[in-house]
């Protein structure tokens, strides 16, 4: 699922970019075919929402006024699930990298039941294993679990960002007498994270349609509120229809707006 | 030139080390003065880099022991960071740090390990950059750098440290020609010191002007040892012969 390959850049020498299978394309303009289907969809479902929304506002202006809500917590669980994500990644990267043979061992157990059970088993599983233990609220719950299964692809992917720095680095940085965090820290990781940074995008926002699965959660995300509107208003076709339109909105704009921060970074170092 | 007191800075005792069945070190016994200039010259994979790359361990030995100004590196009780901050190590392929400017590649470890405050890492290593002649690319990137001056920014990195010893791993190997001058240079430079220095090289003009003495290696052992005059005038084993043929 994650790979390495070489990506030819014109003016630079090639860096490795990791590719990570599944998630959002996100578009570059080096990419025109992409570009061009990028501005199709997101102006065609603007469009379509405000073609709906003006000449039939019955039902789908009532429905657009009634999705907000669940907007904003599909972003906080959303955003609250990458930044858990991050640090478990961040740690079972390290784990699987380690020399010590407990740490890589429990990181590879991980990283391996969490990649052989589907997501939805596991948010249902984590949800009430988590409800015997402790009483957390719904979404707390939910962004835990939505981490842990999204960690191991995040641990991959800073294991593979890691193991993209040439090892003469690490060599040269325990040479002057760092420690291995030290060096890990001042001179492997900074380097890692430009080529951790797209594929983490890219979780981002796989992360941000999957999060839609912990609608049956109790959490009242997007994809609930359209639920909770469909059943009270039979309208199903319709609420969907703009259910979908938002989420494809919003992705599209994530997207867009992750490869600008890329070019950013790739601009400045 | 060794200094007076000639205490011995590594002692290498019956060193052998294996990479699954290959014998890289096989029954090194060293040693080097305080002060020394030493050049390791031998056929690809005789075992010059993993020598050098054990004295600060970063190859771990299997047998033996190796004594680094007293300190038995080969201990477990041995903290090997601090071993490590006395001894500097340039690379054949340079490393760098990409990420960081030229004076920020040679402040940081000044302030990660040695803990020197930013101010004062700061001057040392500007003054370091002027004695290796490249002040004015202070505030490049590494990729903006020819080779010859990325490798004077790592020995100036690693001389920042202010180590005991340097060990040079074929540093001119990976240079245009026009390059390796402008390098040998700031080595020589460096050895007028009184540090000491191993150096895997090729460059027997350098050998010459710099070595107290060079050792010959092969398979794994040492096989010649003679100050650079012997080595040029009269090798004693068949193999040193051949060697040197193919390289002078
Ligand atoms: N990490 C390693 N794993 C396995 N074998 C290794 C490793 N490092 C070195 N070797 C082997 O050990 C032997 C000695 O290698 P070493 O690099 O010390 O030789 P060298 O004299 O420095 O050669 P060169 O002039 O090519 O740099 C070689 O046969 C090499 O293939
Ligand atoms: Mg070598």
């Amino acid at each position: 699922m994650v790979e390495i390959k070489d990506k030819k850049e014109k003016k630079e020498t090639p860096r490795p970019v990791i590719a990570v299978g599944d998630g959002a394309a996100i578009p570059s303009k080096e990419d025109v075919g992409l570009f061009t289907a990028w501005r199709f969809s997101f102006i065609g479902a603007i469009a379509i929402v405000a073609y709906l929304v003006i000449f039939s506002p019955d039902p789908y202006w009532r429905i657009l006024k009634f999705l907000p809500d669940g907007i904003l917590v599909t972003f906080q669980v959303t955003t609250a699930s990458i930044v858990l994500d991050l640090i478990i990644g961040l740690f079972t990267g390290l784990g699987r990298i380690s020399k010590n043979r407990i740490l890589s061992g429990i990181a590879s157990l991980y990283v391996e039941i969490i990649r052989g059970i589907p997501l939805l088993v596991q948010l249902f599983y984590i949800y009430f294993a988590l409800g015997r233990i402790i009483n957390v609220p719904a979404m707390a719950s939910a962004i835990i679990a939505m981490a842990v299964c999204y960690g191991a692809y995040m641990g991959e992917i800073f294991r593979a960002g890691i193991e993209s720095v040439s090892s003469g680095q690490m060599e040269a940085a325990r040479s002057l007498g760092m420690t291995s965090s030290q060096a890990m820290r001042h001179v492997i990781l900074p380097q890692a994270i430009k080529t951790i940074l797209p594929p983490i995008g890219n979780e981002f926002v796989a992360l941000l349609k999957d999060s839609s699965l912990v609608s049956i959660l109790a959490v009242s995300d997007l994809l609930r509120r359209g639920r909770e509107f469909a059943a009270e208003s039979f309208n199903y076709f319709e609420t969907y229809t703009m259910v979908a339109l938002v989420y494809l909105i919003i992705t599209l704009f994530l997207s867009k707006l992750i490869s600008i921060m890329e070019d950013r970074v790739g601009a400045n170092r | 030139m060794p200094t007076d007191n000639n205490s011995v800075m590594v002692e290498m005792r019956e060193v052998y080390k294996y990479f699954g069945q290959l014998k890289a070190l096989d029954n090194v016994s060293l040693d080097v003065l305080d002060g020394e200039k030493l050049v390791l010259i031998g056929p690809s994979g005789s075992g010059k880099s993993t020598l050098l790359r054990s004295i600060n361990q970063l190859e771990k030995i299997d047998h033996g022991h190796i004594i680094v100004d007293g300190i038995d590196i080969s201990d477990p009780e041995t903290d090997i960071n601090k071993v490590r901050e006395e001894i500097g190590m340039v690379f054949q392929s340079f490393n760098v740090f990409p990420h960081k400017t030229v004076l920020e590649n040679i402040n940081l470890a000044q302030v990660v390990v040695r803990k020197r405050s930013k101010k004062e890492a700061a001057e040392i290593s500007r003054e370091l950059l002027n004695k290796v002649g490249i002040i004015e690319k202070a505030n490049e990137y590494p990729d903006k750098l020819s080779g010859g001056q990325q490798q004077r920014v790592a020995i100036a990195r690693a001389l920042a440290m202010k180590p005991k010893i340097m060990l040079f791993d074929e540093p001119t190997s990976a240079l245009d020609p026009e390059m390796i001058g402008e390098v040998l240079d700031v080595m020589t430079k460096l050895a007028k010191e009184g540090i000491t220095m191993i150096v895997v090289t090729h460059e027997m003009g350098f050998a010459r002007e710099v070595a107290d003495r060079v050792i010959f290696m092969d398979y794994g052992a040492i096989i010649e040892e003679g100050t650079p005059e012997h080595f040029f005038k009269n090798p004693i084993q068949e193999r040193t012969k051949l060697f040197l043929n193919q390289i002078l």
